[in-house]
């Protein structure tokens, strides 16, 4: 019975299937006339939009892009736990608080502890822990959207030169800046998916959580540290990926390119420290952190969590005393100019290639 | 400096020309690359039509084209498009105007519809008008299911058509086809020119069709442009060009070849039997009333009489003699 049903549907799936292909082919022979179009043409910005999706559409379509996505959306969770964890810490009979007693009792001393400085100082607590927890996950972040420029690289500048596209680019009404615009825009969609958007729901879904709604004031101030970082980093990293996506025509030479650009900017930084202190700053990762720095502060809330909580600003002064990069400081300035050649020979890259011959 | 200005182009036409004004008008337009100069002083003024712009390769066609199209930065001198000047209304005038490059330029990893959906967006059209038009111009260059696959999969012939179909999707003005032909069998050929005479004969979008192969410039064009060496050489209607090279016919009879052939001697014509029966006589008059009175008083009658036979090939062979020459 199910084989006869089965045989049935089977049949009838290719009667339409045949029934489609005769349609087509019914279109192929009558509907072949030229027609005229007088509807208003759309805006600029709507054509770079068109650019952008395409771009982000294509980089979606790599499997491993989905998973990195994925990967990012679950650090996201895992952030929202730990505002949720911290929010519960106000209330002293709360799940979290015996939980931690049953596991270690001095983990429950730490949690009193911050419970109470969370009731003393709630307006200074918890922009504090807040910055603190938003700095390591946008630095967490900041690795994953790396990988994932490493990943979009053929998708930006690379193959459109490789396929001769960029000629159809440039025969169609937008110049070549709306052009590198519109992949800018991708590296931002892309971007808003790694970085950007986790940090934002992470922010939200963790105050919604929270047991009192002052949370989304007192962590107001984390959240414009969190978004300043990550709009300056993503600005700073489009115009990078854009550049070396534009050195070369094939796929896996950009791709290694941005890769080395990384890892060896990273060598350069013990180097730089035993040698020439400049040049550390040649690893935009580098520049990045240091620019990180300067906008968490993170040295100050250290600095008023060790005078202020008791039992935990015992150990935090014992981790200051070790050499811990966190709470080094930082220098912006001389990131900022090392950002601004990085930026320059870019640019120049991108001008020198982007071009339809 | 060569200066051409044709003024009655419209014939031919079955329906009237979108515009009137020049479409493309350049004034001691000059392109160099290092210290070669790809176009030289160039001036024309172009009307509406089908154009057919010949030369050999590397003669300046397509840098004539990009320039135009601002692919290319002109070095000096002015061009305008559809009224509006080359080099600082760029993206109004693409909106009006369509390319065919010579080569490839697909997107990798597109499917055909997916693609010219996509030109249709860049050229401003709101995304379901241009998924609509996407589908009607791949019907009008005759592609059918092979639209859904990816174009990396395409065979030439369904590239040429592709690119047809991208560069008219937006309903331009103008279209400029950079050998359109290329890689096509004798039948893509035909069928990828019709469609190109189509555009101008029956939808009024003029075309410039750049190529080097003489028969299909001859086959669709109403107006020559000769290029060579960055140089216009050129630059007239086919019909007075054809004019210009009369005193030569081709005569097709059924039969009694030979009987024609004396009775053209003895005129002192010079002519011979052609290897496709054809007999090719040189009577040096401007009309063909002297041929048809001697196949009278032969009392042979002519099954056809084509005049002026590669009257273009050998406009294009004097041309560039004369270039070589100067």
């Amino acid at each position: 019975m199910d084989a006869m049903r089965e045989n049935v549907f089977r049949k009838s799936s290719l009667a339409i299937r045949w029934g489609e292909a005769q349609k087509g082919e019914d279109r192929m022979k009558h509907d072949t006339s030229y027609q005229h179009w007088e509807g208003a043409h759309l805006g600029i910005w709507r054509r770079r939009a068109v650019i952008a999706a395409n771009g982000l559409r294509s980089c979606l379509q790599v499997k491993w892009m989905r998973y990195l996505i994925t990967l990012c959306w679950a650090g996201c969770l895992v952030q929202v736990t730990l505002l949720f964890c911290l929010g519960q810490l106000l209330i002293a009979d709360s799940v979290v608080v015996q939980w931690l007693g049953n596991l270690n009792p001095q983990l429950q001393a730490i949690a009193r502890a911050l419970v109470g400085w969370l009731e003393q100082h709630p307006e200074i607590s918890v922009r504090t822990t807040y910055n603190l927890l938003f700095y390591f996950f946008s630095a967490n972040l900041l690795t994953f959207t790396l990988i994932a420029i490493a990943l979009a690289m053929p998708h930006l500048i690379t193959r459109d030169l490789s396929s001769n596209a960029i000629i159809v680019y440039s025969s169609k009404a937008i110049g070549r800046f709306d052009y590198l615009l519109g992949k800018v825009m991708t590296l931002y969609g892309l971007m808003t998916l790694t970085w950007l958007g986790p940090v934002c729901v992470a922010w939200f879904l963790g105050n919604l959580l929270s047991t009192n709604w002052h949370f989304f004031w007192h962590s107001r101030v984390a959240l414009g540290h969190a978004l300043v970082y990550a709009l300056c980093s993503m600005t700073i990293l489009s115009v990078l990926a854009l550049g070396i996506s534009a050195i070369s025509v094939r796929a896996k030479a950009t791709v290694s390119i941005w890769i080395a650009f990384w890892v060896l900017g990273n060598a350069l930084v013990p180097i730089g420290l035993h040698t020439k202190p400049w040049l550390k700053f040649f690893s935009f990762s580098f520049d990045l952190e240091q620019i990180s720095l300067a906008i968490f502060r993170l040295k100050n809330d250290f600095d008023l969590a060790t005078t202020n909580i008791p039992f935990f600003g015992d150990m935090l002064r014992g981790l200051r005393r070790q050499a811990n990069s966190v709470l080094q400081t930082p220098e912006p300035g001389a990131a900022i100019w090392g950002l601004a050649v990085m930026l320059a020979l870019a640019a120049l890259i991108v001008w020198r290639k982007v071009k339809p011959e | 400096m060569v200066s051409f200005a044709l003024q009655d182009s419209s014939a031919g036409l079955t329906m009237p020309p979108r515009m009137s004004a020049p479409i493309i008008e350049t004034t001691n337009l000059t392109k160099r690359y290092g210290r070669q100069n790809a176009l030289d002083n160039v001036t024309l003024s172009v009307f509406p039509g089908a154009i057919g712009l010949l030369g050999p390769n590397g003669a300046g066609k397509s840098t004539f084209m990009k320039c135009l199209l601002q692919l290319q930065p002109i070095t000096s001198g002015s061009a305008r498009l559809l009224g509006r000047e080359v080099g600082h209304e760029g993206r109004e005038i693409r909106k009006r105007v369509g390319y065919t490059p010579e080569q490839d330029c697909h997107i990798p990893g597109m499917v055909g519809c997916e693609y010219v959906t996509y030109c249709a967006q860049l050229c401003g059209l709101p995304f379901q008008t241009a998924r609509q038009r996407a589908h009607e111009m791949l019907d009008f260059v005759g592609m059918g299911q092979e639209r859904y696959r990816k174009i990396d999969t395409y065979s030439t012939g369904m590239k040429q058509r592709l690119k047809l179909a991208q560069a008219i999707v937006h309903d331009p003005e103008i279209v400029f086809l950079d050998e359109p032909t290329n890689g096509l069998d004798p039948k893509g050929q035909t069928q990828i020119l019709e469609l190109v005479q189509s555009l101008w004969r029956q939808h009024g979008i003029s075309v410039i069709l750049s190529s080097h192969l003489l028969h299909d410039v001859d086959r669709i064009c109403e107006q020559i442009i000769i290029i060579a060496r960055g140089r216009v050489l050129v630059h007239d209607s086919l019909k007075n060009l054809k004019a210009r090279r009369r005193g030569a016919a081709e005569i097709v009879v059924a039969s009694r070849q030979g009987e024609l052939i004396e009775a053209c001697r003895r005129n002192t014509w010079p002519c011979e039997l052609l290897p496709n029966g054809r007999v090719r006589v040189e009577h040096r008059s401007d009309n063909l009333n002297p041929v048809l009175q001697l196949m009278q008083g032969i009392k042979l009658a002519p099954l056809e009489v084509i005049p002026s036979p590669n009257a273009l090939e050998e406009m294009f062979v004097q041309a560039l003699a004369t270039s070589d020459q100067a």
